[in-house]
Parts: structure tokens; sequence; C-alpha cells
């Protein structure tokens, strides 16, 4: 190949790579730091009971929904096999998130059978109830036993129910629409109830949640249309929980949490700053080893380096503005991981450039032979760690999974840097040692 | 320009190290063989005794349960000990210890699984106790089912991994490497699990994660090692040279290559461990650093004694490479065939090239080894 098209080659790829990373610094777009760099709560739910990938997608919404009405700016939600997971990087409230997180269970509508104030379930006997169970109220001031549950908080619209004054009595209420698939069964129960039969003798409807009644309505219509209103003497933010455990009702199947962990801001940063330093002098120590023992030559590996960092971190950005998967902590260590298999494919070409020249090959043939066999050695191995991350990014689960993308992508990279740089790089080179007929390799002249 | 093979006995470096630099290295790793034998032996019985007596020190996400990092400016042990005595936790399996990070020491706290309720309470105590705001306290909790979730997940994604990587080695080269890289891979995780037991480390998500990697790094070094050895069974295949030699001389060829990778993969890993998890005190840092030394330490050295030595048995097992009677190569002998190997005949077109095979009798020399007419190079890859 010629020396011209070579050269123009390199700086295209060049151009390219700081092109790109350019546009990502111009645009501010830098990579999405993981909350055990920026201080957070992450939380990994999963389900209690069998769940379809569709139920996974309703709770997914359901919870994002719940956290930006609480007001957490930007909840990372996502869908991992059979778990939930939610990334609430820069949270500063860790109670409030947790609680908003913490969607144990479904709400369920059950049918009241008696209650009694100034008493907790502990003081009830639980053997003396069939089917039935004693539970607490929200604010803690009576105990009711309640019958096996008539129905789910399905029965309403998704996220219908919204807390209004009502114009008559000017007081607070609860509106909520009924889904079309669930009014006849909410009909039954309501009808249940308005009669006092003997499985609701109170008329009261309890709307449980996490075993706590949030309410228990007195129901005043045997059937209702459209939609339901519940009223009583509430304040304003009664309804507005109210109406939240309403239209977080909607869940289709329980979750509970399996991994809860919080990183304070200032643990997030110490961390990353700890990275930083560490990443760095090791990154200079292995560059010194390399100048030392490699001379000029070494050259290719630092700007080889330079072109591989920029283009890791273009992508980085770009996968993770787009994907959602944050560069965490394990990310960074895959990354300097990948520094030193990323300097071995330098080592490789110069180990056999230097026998090469050794045997009496000149530099100028001695550069692209390289190269042929280096490629070939750096593409089955590589291949093999970009399995290995495939596998890892399919099968697991939180950080294991953002370590795995970062992995490919670093190795990904140095396919790609190794290619349109270094094999360029290398051929230029040699090609101008063999005019001088310098000192190549610390050989000694090849004469 | 022209140089024959003879011209560089004649060059040979007195210092080691200088022999290393030059690649004139002759060191007979297939007959020490049995040096890393006895070395993985035993690293493999204290792993195994080790495993047995202690276990791994598994944190809570493999155990289940709730931790806090409590900062330490007034905050003790003592003080911890109390908060969980006075709330009337169960201490059994509980853990306190104070910990140094650049942000100043903190206490961490470890119980077994607790309700929510117990562990927010508990947060608001040690917060109190602490002087700090309850955000300034880490919380993680984690179920008891968590880490046998991921654990099975990692085993699953392992089997996989290894199924594939054993197809693609097998296509790539053949079945014999595939089953020597693999042993090899196993070797060096099995070993690092044992460290962990052996010293206490405690197991955490990151230290999976680092074990994951070492998976990866030791398949990757053993693959450019292999890669130099399946050049050199082409280059000696119609001669009468023993799987052993052609094993010793591809060893001594990446000798250099390996040294340096070792070192410059582990330059950063030892500053991640010294500098980030020493001198600056980040913890989850320390537990990434530490397992991946170990890898990559055991990675580096099993690719040369415990890869190649089984690929060589496996070899001679089979009919190509049965070699009865032929003599193992050393010495200055093996020397000539480790600097001639690397590069094809054209090189040395000078040289006569006379016929080979008459020549070789009962013991090949490397004169006549390397005098031999190539094989053509096949064009089908196998």
């Amino acid at each position: 190949m010629s020396s011209r098209r070579l050269r123009w080659g390199l700086i295209g790829f060049v151009l390219v790579v700081a092109g790109l990373l350019g546009l990502n610094l111009g645009f501010g777009n830098q990579p999405i730091l993981g909350l055990d760099l920026q201080g957070g709560v992450s939380v990994i739910l999963q389900s209690t009971d069998e769940a379809s990938a569709d139920d996974l997608l309703v709770v997914q919404d359901l919870i994002r929904d719940e956290l930006e009405t609480l007001g957490i700016a930007e909840p990372d939600v996502r869908v991992e096999g059979s778990n939930i997971v939610v990334d609430l990087p820069g949270v500063k409230d860790q109670a409030q998130a947790l609680e908003a997180v913490d969607v144990a269970g479904i709400v369920s509508l059950r049918p009241v059978l008696a209650c009694q104030a100034g008493v907790t379930p502990n003081d009830i006997d639980e053997e003396a109830l069939v089917g039935a169970q004693a539970l607490i109220t929200t604010d803690g001031l009576q105990t009711c036993v309640v019958g096996p549950p008539g129905g789910t908080g399905e029965v309403f619209e998704r996220g219908s129910a919204e807390a209004q004054i009502n114009q008559l009595t000017n007081q607070w209420i609860v509106a909520v629409d009924l889904r079309s698939e669930g009014q006849q069964r909410w009909n039954s129960l309501a009808a249940e109830c308005y009669s006092g039969a003997e499985t609701c003798p109170t008329r009261q409807l309890a709307i449980v949640l996490d075993d706590i009644i949030q309410s228990a309505p007195t129901v005043n219509q045997p059937s209702f249309s459209t939609g339901v209103e519940i009223s009583g003497a509430f304040t304003e933010d009664e309804v507005r929980s109210l109406a939240r455990v309403l239209n977080r009702g909607a869940f289709p199947v329980g979750v509970e949490a399996q991994r809860v962990e919080t990183v304070s801001a200032t643990a997030g940063a110490d961390s990353l700053r700890a990275v930083f330093i560490a990443g760095a002098f090791g990154l200079i120590a292995t560059l010194l080893f390399l100048i030392a023992y490699y001379r000029s030559i070494a050259i290719i590996v630092i700007s080889g380096l330079a072109v591989w960092g920029a283009l890791v971190f273009s992508l980085s950005a770009l996968v993770s503005q787009s994907t959602n998967y944050a560069l965490s902590l394990a990310g960074i260590t895959g990354i300097i991981v990948a520094i030193g298999v990323t300097v071995d494919s330098y080592l490789v070409l110069f180990e056999r450039l230097k026998d090469e020249v050794r045997s009496g090959r000149s530099p100028r043939n001695s550069g692209p032979r390289s190269f042929a066999s280096t490629w070939r050695t750096i593409v089955s191995a590589d291949l093999v760690s970009i399995f290995a991350s495939a596998i890892l990014f399919w099968l697991s689960v939180g950080s294991v999974k953002g370590f795995a993308l970062y992995l490919g992508l670093t190795t990904l990279c140095d396919l790609v840097v190794c290619w349109f740089f270094t094999r360029p790089a290398t051929i230029l080179f040699t090609r101008r040692v063999a005019v001088e007929q310098g000192n190549i390799l610390g050989l000694g002249g090849s004469k | 320009m022209s140089e024959q093979p003879g011209t560089h006995t004649a060059e040979i470096a007195a210092s080691g190290a200088r022999r290393l630099f030059l690649g004139q290295t002759s060191i007979d790793f297939f007959g020490r063989r049995i040096i890393g034998a006895i070395v993985s032996s035993i690293l493999l019985l204290v792993t195994v005794v080790s495993l047995f007596a202690q276990g791994l020190n598994l944190g809570i996400d493999f155990e289940g349960g709730t931790s806090w990092d409590v900062p330490a400016n007034v905050f003790t042990v003592a003080d911890a000990d109390e908060v969980l005595t006075a709330s009337s936790i169960d201490t059994e399996g509980s853990r306190i210890q104070l910990r140094d990070s650049d942000g100043g020491a903190f206490v961490k706290v470890q119980v077994r699984a607790i309700s929510d309720a117990q562990a927010r309470e508990l947060s608001g105590q040690f917060a109190e106790v602490a002087g700090v705001s309850v955000d300034e306290i880490n919380v993680n909790v984690v179920s008891a089912s968590w880490g046998s979730d991921i654990t099975n997940k990692a085993v699953r994604a392992l089997v996989i991994f290894l199924i594939v990587v054993a197809i693609f080695i097998s296509i790539r080269f053949e079945w014999r490497m595939a089953v020597a890289a693999i042993l090899a891979m196993i070797h060096d995780v099995v070993i690092s699990v044992g460290l962990y037991s052996l010293f206490g480390f405690i197991v955490t998500p990151a230290t999976v994660i680092a074990f994951l990697t070492i998976l990866g790094y030791s398949l990757y070094d053993t693959i450019v090692v292999f890669d130099r050895v399946r050049e050199n069974e082409t280059r000696f295949a119609g001669v009468r040279v023993g799987y052993g030699d052609v094993i010793n001389v591809s060893m001594n060829q990446v000798m250099m290559r390996s040294a340096n990778t070792s070192i410059s993969s582990i330059l950063p890993v030892v500053s991640l461990l010294i500098i980030g998890a020493g001198v600056l005190g980040a913890s989850t840092l320390s537990e990434f650093a530490i397992a991946l030394l170990i890898g990559m330490l055991t990675g580096t050295y099993s690719s040369v004694f415990v890869a190649a030595p089984t690929l060589a048995t496996l070899k001679i097992w089979s009919e190509a490479w049965k070699r009865d009677g032929v003599a193992h190569i050393t010495g200055q002998d093996l020397r000539t065939l480790v600097l001639g190997g690397s590069v094809s005949r054209r090189a040395r077109s000078g040289e006569s090239t006379t016929d080979s095979a008459s020549q070789i009798s009962g013991s090949s020399s490397a004169a006549s080894v390397l005098q031999h007419e190539p094989r053509p190079r096949k064009k089908r890859r196998r």
C-alpha cells in the first residue's frame, strides 16, 4: 500500500475521532456517572410472583410515574431480566426516595367486618379469624378485621385518581375512574357492601396496601357507572396520598426490594477522585515503562492510547446518554483493565517487529508482516473478550451489566484503533526508520 | 543483509537480562513442567483446604442484611454496639468495623436481615448519635435471596460463556487448545477464590466482577500465547521435532511479550490498589484491585505453566505428534530454534536449503530442523 494512502487513512481516522470528541465536548455531552460515583439511591426489585415481561414494563412505568410525582428528577427505571432496577442518582433525601420505591404490594379491596379503636393487630387472635385478617389503619388509631380480597386496584383506570374539592360540600375528595373491565367486579363488591350482607356487615370497603388500610369508605350506592368518589373528613395531604395509593394500585404484580444501596454524594465524589488519580498514575507509570523499553517507537503506543482514550470517551458519552447505562465504578475499573489489554496489542506487535528486524529483515519489510500476524492474534484474543462481555451483558443485572458494556466497548475500540491507527502508523514509522537506518527498538541499526 | 542462523550464536548476549531483551533465551519450559505442576498443585491444595476450613468471607450481598456507613467524627464502634443492643437487634452475625477513607473515618455496621421499618429507625438513631443528618449515612439493604440469585445468574453466564469459548477456540484453533485454555482459566479463578478465602477478604459483587475480568484476561493471555504455538506448529510440522520442543520454542519467543504485558497491565491495577485504595482510601477500589491483581498474576503464570504443558500433553497423545525416540532439544540447539523459528525461510534466502529429510536420523539437531524446507502454508484454516 502506498505511503500516501496510508498517511491519508491515518489522518482521516484521527480527524474522525477528534471530530467525535470535539462534538461531544462542544455539546457538553459527557459520560453519565453511575450513582456510586455521584451519590444516590439504587434499588433492585423483583416480582413476588411469576410476572410476564409486560407486567414488568407496567410496573416500571408506574414506578417512574410515582417517582416523578414525588419530584425526583430523572429517575432511571428499567427492566433487566426478571428484575426492575431503579437508579436515582443525586437524590439527597434517602428516606423519601426509599419510600417512593417501596412498592411492596398490590392494592386490594377488602370488605370490612369489624373495627375497634385503640388496639393493634397484635392484640387480636389471628387463629379465630377464618380467611380474614386484622389490619391497622394508616393513622394507626384503629384496627379493622377485613375479609378476603374481593378485587385489586386494577379495577381503577390507571393514573386516573386525583384529589378534588367537592363544590357542594367544599370538602377534599378523591375521584377515580373505573376501567370498563373492572366495573363489574367493583359493582358486585359495592352491591355486597351496600346491602350490608354478612360478608360486609359494616358497609365499609377497605382499600389495603402493604397490609395497611389506606382508607375504608362507606359504600353509599349499590352501583357505579363510570367513576367513584371517596369523601370524608380528609385533609389535602390525606387525599393526595390516597389518590397516589389508588394510582399505584394498578400494579399487576407485587414487587419487593432485593437490594437497596445508598451512596452519599461525598462518598461518590471521593471514589471518583480516587479512581481518577489512581488511573492517571497507573497510566503514566505504564507509559514511562514503555518509553524506557521501546524508545522512539513508543510514540505509536502513546498516540494510539490517546486516540483510543478519545474514542472510548466519545462512545461512553454516547452510550450512557442514550441507554441509561451510567459509567459506574465497575465500568471505570473495566476501562483501567482495558488499558493493559490495549497496550498488549502493541506489545505483541513490537515484539514481533523486533523478531523480524533481529533476524535480518529490513524495518520497511518487517512493519506490514508483523502487523499481519499480530492482527490475527489480536482478533482471536479480543473476540473472546467481546464474547465474555456480550454474555455477561445479556445475563447479568445491575453493576455487572454496566461493567460488561464498558468492557465490550473498550475492546471494540481496541480493534478499531488497531486497524485504523496502529496499522498505518507502524507501517509508516518503519518506512521512515528504514530510510534513516536509525536505531529501532533499541536493537541498534540494522545494516 | 542475509544472515546465517549460525551467525546468531556468536552474538548471544552474556547477561540473562540482555538475552531476554534480545529474545535469545533458551529456557526448557517443557522439561521443567513438573515445577509448574507442583506449584499449581500446592496452590490448589491450599485453596481446597482453606475453602473447607474457613470458607469465604461473604459480604452482605450474599448473606442478606443491612449495612450502614456512619461518619466517625464522634461516633465509635462502641456507640454502634450500644444502638444495636438498645434496639434489641440480634447481633448474631453482625459486624462492626472502623474504616478509614479519604473523606474521613467511618464505622461500618452490618446486621443480618431486619425489617425495613427497623432499618429506617436504626438509620435515624445512628444519625442522632453521630450528630449528622440521615443523608450522610450510606445504607445498603439486601434481601437474603439476592446473593444466591446473582450467584445463579453468574454461574449460568459462566456455563454459556465456557461453551461459546470452547466452540470458538475449537474452530479458530483446535479442541485441544480449547481444553488447555479453559483448564488454565478455571485454575486461575479457583486460585483467586482460594486466596480470597485464605486471607479472608470480603467477597462483594465488585469481587465477582473482578473474578469475571480475571476469566477474560486469563483466556486472552492464553490465546495470545497459543497463537504463537500454532504458528510454530505449522513451521515444525514436517520435521521430527517433539511437541514439547514446539512449546519450548514458542514460550521462549513470547516470554518478553508476556513479561511486558504483565507489567503494563499490572501497573494500573497496582496504582489502583496503592494510590486509590491505600493513600486515598476508597475501599470499593481495593475490593476490585486485590482480585484483579491476583487474577492477572495467575493469568500470566497459567498461560505458560498450565495451559502450554497441558496442550503439549494432549498433543503428544495424539497420533500426529507421536515422536517416539526423538530426543528433547535443549540448550544451544533450542536457542537456535528460538532465534531461527520466528522468521520464515525467505528471510534467509542466501542460505543453502539442501534437502533435509535424509539428514534427519534418530535425534534431530537444531540445524537440520532449520534447514528443512517448511511445509507450504495451508490455504484453508483449521
